[in-house]
């Protein structure tokens, strides 16, 4: 990464131009042209420093639940419950995290029996439990817009 | 938000894979027979409203510099939860500042998702929050491995 990409992923991170030609704009404030913004962002993406180029929807406003789930699971059985949660589109985040309980996972579902239908199906399905079940009680933050230092 | 069957077929269209095309939106303005001019419009107005929160990239943190993310948990020992959430939630490396509830054995509720360069700098993040929020208590859980990451898919 040069200081260029680091200056392309601070703009368009926070910044994607809604407009016909979204890269030719981007490109004027760096200047380069569309084209070699288009092919800097497809090597970002390729290279796995960006995951995804597009809109991220409002889960509340989108008529969703929402959901931060913990569990503890036996190191032995990592792999089998992550390959279970893969399986679920509503399950969006799985982490493998430090301290007890290690396995943090985020569910996005229409309604709360939902939630509960997959939790409860993990559970049994996995043999693990319990599965604790963390909807936020208010929400302070949710910026995953990271400014890239050294641009 | 209600959503028409309009809404719902631009928003079935906005999550198609179509953002490294050089006019992105056109292909949104095909699909439907719409005008380009009336998909721009009403992105920007979902936007304004907040159904879409975000419109752009996301990166993937630690393939972007940011080599230590870490969950910090914090014991909010009965504060009141407000002004401490929002001056958690003003400090740049702090993506997501939530509370939640308590559980069995984990009385920590209050949430932040920190993403630091380095483990010092993880420290000093952790030392700033306390220092400004007034809590002493609480727990670094760092992310060991990433096992899912994708995005919700709606009216799929």
């Amino acid at each position: 990464m040069d200081s260029i990409d680091r200056e392309i992923l601070n703009i368009i991170q926070s910044d994607f131009p809604i407009s016909t030609e979204p890269y030719s704009e981007v490109g004027r404030k760096v200047g380069l042209s569309g084209d070699e913004v288009l092919i800097r962002v497809k090597r970002l993406l390729r290279d796995g420093v960006i995951r995804k180029v597009g809109p991220f929807f409002d889960a509340v406003k989108m008529g969703h639940k929402s959901t931060l789930c913990a569990v503890d699971v036996p190191v032995e059985k990592i792999t089998q419950i992550a390959d279970m949660i893969a399986a679920y589109p509503e399950i969006t985040h799985n982490y493998l995290r430090e301290g007890t309980p290690n396995l943090w996972f985020t569910v996005i579902a229409p309604t709360e029996e939902r939630i509960g239908e997959i939790l409860a199906r993990i559970s049994e399905d996995g043999g693990v439990g319990p599965i604790y079940n963390l909807p936020a009680k208010k929400m302070f933050k949710v910026k995953v817009d990271l400014k890239i230092v050294g641009a | 938000m209600g959503f028409n069957t309009e809404d719902i077929a631009l928003i079935r269209e906005l999550q198609r894979d179509i953002y490294l095309d050089s006019n992105p939106l056109q292909r949104v303005a095909d699909s439907l027979g719409w005008s380009l001019d009336r998909v721009i419009d009403r992105v920007k107005e979902l936007k304004a409203a907040g159904v879409i929160r975000r419109f752009g990239a996301a990166l993937t943190p630690a393939n972007a510099g940011f080599k230590t993310n870490a969950m910090i948990v914090w014991d909010m020992e009965g504060a009141e939860g407000f002004s401490i959430g929002e001056i958690m939630a003003s400090h740049p490396r702090v993506s997501h500042c939530y509370i939640r509830p308590s559980f069995e054995g984990f009385q920590f509720t209050l949430y932040t998702m920190t993403h630091a360069d380095s483990e010092e700098e993880l420290q000093t993040i952790i030392n700033d929050l306390s220092i400004k929020s007034g809590l002493k208590r609480y727990r670094i859980l760092r992310t060991l491995k990433e096992l899912k990451k994708t995005s919700p898919v709606y009216f799929g």
